[in-house]
């Protein structure tokens, strides 16, 4: 994760597989810093898996370092209510240059 | 119309229970009627209810109170059962011989129509209530389960899962009440024994926020749409702190239960209802219509007078500062919809 | 709206007005060894066993991805190493400086399985605590700090009050909720009671560890097997330890008991407030020694902690919160560095407008005898006036 000083709060570019993915770095809740939480994936139901879970969307989910919201880079949005998402920016990487697009 | 969700029939005397125990099980020692470890000091009854029968034990006597005094149309009995017994078979036998006995002295012989029952099971025994399920759930006049809220688990956990699937499966809601007929009774409150009958009287029916958010959290209600669970102790005031911490929280705690697929309060309107109780309800009768928005309580409370107990209420007090459309609800529409009860034919609706 | 007017940020103002007190920030040691310093020598084996015995972590319930977060704030452990909460400059410029706090009231978390031990730990801990935090890292003047006792000898508790009655800087008293079955009204806790009252300390109750046994409580019908609903549930042991409080007379004993319920939620007082008053009206024979109504106790002795607020619709919280009345018994907190943190940016704005200033500041100043002017750090934007409407 990069964090980029623009905008009021800052915003985070992500890489995920491959491409990327910018939102940003103020939780919908409270106002925590998003983007220094921790990055990984998350558990979906699985009732055949051990336990009922599965591990999916590895890189893909940063949890907000405070109350540990789920918010998926790619779209912004909240993984347990999509109405609680965040801003995202477009990326473009033109000549080594990250471009942000609000 | 005019529904009563919680009334409590007593056997006349101690020993009427044995009628109907089997032959196995009649030289067995049971606890008595009235097994509480906290009594009201005075009675547990209403004191005009003692003198020539025990209270709510005679079927004229309780039908001219509800349904000639109060106006009540219908009433579903719930009968306790006796204190706390280890061996969880025979306490089985006991909620037999209770329903066999509730068909038997209440339901049978009333020809006007207006008593409906419950299939008493015990949760320490999962086999045995699901076969009591499956033995009395055809009856037409037995309109739920009932259970008591003591316990060892939370109903939430998965060992008594298939009860709830069972009694789901037949369209029977789940009664929890406080009760005997179970193997354990844990000290009350969370922070151990009351010292006082009040101390004891204001907890005891806020536990069942900790079942329902287990039958939440642990996905109960979740893989079966048509389980409704009532609890009938009252303690709805709570819902709404309660169930905004719940929900506040499913959003950090989602991963850890990801087939809670809805914020927790959106369970309640297809799965919980309560029975009203004499210590609830805002203490200004002019903030009950509000109150009664908050989390949606006037689509899940009914009406329960707790006959013959101590606080027995009237319909016009359950429904006192309520509006017009939320008396409806409470008086008979919420019940008469969870029980399939509709206005008696020869009567009115009030 | 509530705004904060800033003067010149290039001026070093040497005294600021108090805008937010926090009633509930979590410090830690450094390091055990450091704690340890502060211990009587003939114990320190025996609370801190080496060798081949262990003082094992216990979890019986665990926050989200806690073996990475330690249930901390991510973005609150010091640059300079070290576990959050264990720096007092850093939690000086998290807090005060970046999130405006102006006192706040430092509760650590400890316990021990056996009486004397945890009486032992408790010291330590205040001995720790007034040195480090109240003293040395206090120039500003800005933490305040609570006289931690076992609740398991309450006679001894009494003495450790004694010991730091009249410290310019220790606040209040401050026990376990979890307290193996004795409820908060029981004549057990009277030695306690009186000589916090006798002292003008109010006692204040924060959930401790989850160290095994008795230490969570197990419940009437049972435990939940998730942090999620065991959480949502655990007011009703404040909730038990109320009821106890008033029906089994305690707030009739000690008529200068303040009771500060931390952490456990505030919104399900008036329900209860409710609940008890309805059962005492209808049973007033069996509560003599009860003479007041219920919530008229509460609203006199008892104080809630904000933190966490619940994050219902704003308009329908604050219109529970206006049904409710209790904007002279709320008291802001943030629980920091913990994970389900509170900002009062996020909090001010939650609160009815006619009670935000009592609840931000007023309630807390008045029942801890607070200052109305702080010293400001060094680059802190200090508030000539605040305005809460």
């Amino acid at each position: 994760m990069k964090l980029v000083d623009v905008g009021k709060f800052g915003v985070g570019v992500y890489n995920v597989g491959g491409s990327l993915h910018a939102i940003v770095n103020y939780c919908s809740h409270e106002g925590a810093p998003l983007c220094e939480g921790l990055i990984g994936g998350t558990n979906e139901t699985a009732p055949d898996e051990p336990g009922g879970l599965r591990r999916v969307k590895d890189g893909q989910i940063v949890r907000c370092p405070w109350h540990n919201w789920e918010f998926d880079v790619t779209t912004g949005q909240n993984l347990a209510d999509p109405k609680r998402r965040v801003r995202t920016y477009d990326v473009d990487v033109d000549d080594g240059k990250v471009y942000l697009t609000a | 119309m005019i529904i009563d969700t919680n009334v409590q029939p007593h056997f006349r005397y101690n020993a009427e229970i044995r009628r109907h125990l089997p032959a196995a099980h009649k030289l067995r020692s049971i606890p008595d009627v009235e097994q509480q470890w906290y009594q009201a000091p005075g009675g547990n009854y209403r004191q005009d209810l003692y003198g020539e029968h025990y209270p709510g034990s005679d079927p004229e006597t309780v039908a001219r109170h509800l349904f000639d005094d109060a106006k009540v149309d219908y009433a579903v009995l719930n009968p306790l059962t006796r204190g706390n017994i280890a061996d969880y078979l025979l306490n089985s036998r006991i909620c037999a011989a209770v329903n066999d006995w509730l068909l038997d002295r209440w339901l049978e012989p009333d020809s006007s129509n207006r008593f409906r029952g419950t299939i008493r099971v015990n949760p320490e025994d999962p086999k045995g209530a699901v076969a009591e399920i499956e033995r009395l759930a055809a009856h037409p006049k037995l309109v739920q389960v009932g259970v008591p809220m003591q316990s060892r688990e939370p109903y939430g956990k998965p060992m008594f899962e298939p009860i709830w699937e069972a009694a789901a499966a037949h369209r029977l809601p789940v009664a929890v009440h406080i009760n005997g007929g179970n193997g354990v009774d844990y000290p009350p409150t969370f922070a151990g024994h009351a010292d006082t009958y009040p101390g004891y009287a204001a907890f005891m029916p806020l536990n069942y926020f900790v079942h329902m958010a287990t039958l939440i959290i642990e996905g109960v209600f979740g893989r079966h749409p048509d389980l409704r669970f009532v609890f009938a102790d009252g303690g709805y005031d709570i819902l709404t702190p309660l169930m905004w911490r719940l929900d506040t929280f499913w959003l950090s705690m989602r991963d850890q239960t990801p087939w809670v697929d809805r914020y927790p309060s959106d369970y309640l309107p297809a799965h919980v209802r309560f029975c009203s109780s004499a210590f609830d309800g805002p203490t200004d009768p002019g903030q009950m219509q509000r109150w009664m928005e908050f989390s949606g309580k006037a689509e899940l409370l009914m009406y329960g007078s707790g006959y013959p107990h101590w606080s027995t209420s009237l319909p016009e007090e359950a429904a006192g500062g309520l509006d017009s459309a939320q008396r409806d609800n409470v008086l008979w529409r919420n019940a008469g919809e969870l029980y399939g009860l509709a206005a008696p034919a020869e009567g009115s609706i009030r | 709206m509530t705004t904060i007017e800033r003067v010149d940020p290039h001026t070093q103002h040497d005294e600021i007005a108090v805008a937010i007190v926090d009633t509930d920030v979590h410090p830690m040691p450094v390091s055990t060894d450091v704690l340890k310093s502060y211990a009587p020598p003939e114990w320190v084996d025996k609370i801190w066993p080496t060798g081949n015995a262990v003082t094992p972590v216990p979890h019986f319930y665990d926050t989200p991805d806690s073996y990475k977060t330690n249930s901390m704030r991510v973005d609150a452990a010091p640059p300079g190493g070290g576990f959050a909460g264990t720096d007092p400059d850093y939690a000086a410029k998290q807090l005060l400086l970046d999130a405006g706090v102006s006192i706040a009231t430092l509760e650590p978390m400890c316990d021990a399985q056996l009486p004397q031990a945890e009486h032992v730990l408790k010291a330590t801990y205040n001995d720790w605590l007034a040195d480090v935090w109240l003293d040395r890292n206090n120039a500003h003047g800005r933490w305040r700090g609570s006289i931690s006792v076992s609740a398991q000898v309450p006679d001894l508790a009494a003495r450790e009050v004694e010991r730091w009655a009249g410290h310019p800087y220790m606040a209040q008293v401050l026990m376990t909720p979890q307290t193996r079955g004795i409820p908060f009204g029981n004549p057990h806790f009277d030695p306690l009671y009186a000589a916090a009252s006798a002292n003008g300390l109010p006692v204040a109750t924060h959930l401790m560890g989850q160290t095994p046994f008795e230490l969570i409580p197990l419940y009437p019908v049972g435990n939940p097997a998730h942090w999620h609903d065991f959480f949502a549930s655990w007011p009703l042991l404040y909730v038990s330890h109320l009821m106890s409080l008033v029906f089994d007379g305690a707030f009739d004993r000690h008529p200068d008991l303040r009771v500060v319920f931390v952490e456990g939620g505030f919104t399900w007082a008036m329900p209860v407030m409710w609940r008890m008053d309805r059962i005492w009206e209808a049973r007033r024979a069996d509560l003599p020694h009860v003479r007041r109504r219920p919530s008229d106790y509460v609203r006199e002795h008892v104080r809630f902690t904000t933190q966490p607020l619940e994050d219902a619709d704003v308009k329908q919280f604050r219109e529970y919160l206006e049904m409710m009345d209790l904007g002279d018994n709320l008291m802001f907190s943030t629980d920091y560095p913990h994970w389900s943190y509170d900002a009062p940016t996020y909090a001010i704005n939650r609160f009815p407008a006619a009670q935000r200033e009592r609840i931000m500041r007023g309630n807390a100043t008045a029942l801890y005898g607070l200052p109305s002017t702080v010293k400001a750090l060094p680059g802190e934007r200090p508030a000539v006036d605040v305005s809460f409407e």
